[in-house]
């Protein structure tokens, strides 16, 4: 039941993304900086985004990476699968091997489980998010 | 975001036990063989059980384990809490103390995060052992 440092700060980076990139590459060094998150880790998470074609990035002086589509069509269930995989809350088993009694849990327990964290994460955009952040750090 | 096969076969073993007659304390290789569980693992799993109070053992021969008669409401939530060493997706929901960033007052994704474990944690604590095993007896006959 963890979420791994991967999907923590890489949705915070792009949260920060988000609000600072205004059109223009934001560094993931100064990304770093303001959310106090080592480099080491938004590089792992950044590769992971770039190639699930949200962020598109630029080496260089002047380089770095900016969202790739409007942060209002980008959800927080799209950003976690990208870094965390699938959220699903037991892993699951194939239906022909299921007792009577794993069927039960599943559709008593598992699947209303799934189905609630999929509509907060699914509802949620980045932008909602990035506004959120706003408010909550008087931007 | 996972429970483990801990958390499923205590809830497997436990529902299977709440099918059955409340007063008569069940044999675990009766459980084992009922659900499929391991014996070994079982006895690891109803240990933790046990000493967290949702189970209570009653020696003799014919004796074995009964789902304690003083609580009567034991939940999803009390189990998979007694045998999973936690329960949150992120540890920073437990205490301020637990924020690696320093940001622990402005962190738009610690409510995430908490939206997220409410809606876990809204469903195992709203289903009760007795609800499952209802079901279960029911789906048998």
């Amino acid at each position: 039941m963890k979420i791994s440092t991967k999907g923590r700060y890489g949705l915070r980076a792009m949260i920060d993304l988000a609000i600072h990139s205004n059109g223009e590459f934001v560094s993931l060094g100064s990304i770093a900086r303001r959310q106090n998150i080592s480099l080491n880790y938004l590089e792992h998470a950044f590769s992971a985004l770039k190639k699930a074609g949200f962020v598109t990035g630029m080496s260089g002086s002047g380089g770095g990476y900016m969202l790739a589509e409007d942060p209002a069509s980008i959800t927080v269930q799209m950003i976690l699968y990208v870094l965390e995989g699938d959220l699903s809350v037991v892993d699951r088993i194939p239906l022909k091997a299921e007792t009577p009694l794993q069927a039960l849990l599943r559709q008593q327990l598992w699947e209303p489980i799934n189905a609630n964290v999929k509509e907060v994460i699914a509802m949620t955009t980045l932008k909602d998010m990035a506004e959120e952040y706003k408010k909550m750090n008087k931007l | 975001m996972k429970i483990s096969t801990k958390g499923r076969y205590a809830l497997e073993a436990l529902t299977y036990m709440a099918s059955l007659e409340k007063d008569t304390p069940v044999n675990i290789r009766e459980i084992a063989d009922q659900t499929g569980i391991p014996l070994k693992y079982l006895e690891q799993i109803f240990f933790r059980l046990r000493k967290s109070g949702i189970l209570v053992a009653k020696r003799g021969p014919s004796g074995g384990f009964l789902l304690n008669p003083a609580l009567p409401q034991i939940t999803v939530g009390d189990v998979v809490r007694a045998v999973e060493t936690d329960i949150k997706p992120v540890v920073c929901l437990k205490s301020r103390e637990h924020c690696e960033s320093g940001i622990y007052d402005t962190c738009v994704t610690r409510l995430l995060w908490k939206r997220i474990s409410d809606a876990v944690e809204s469903v195992l604590d709203g289903v009760t052992l007795q609800s499952l095993g209802d079901a279960y007896k029911e789906k048998k006959s």
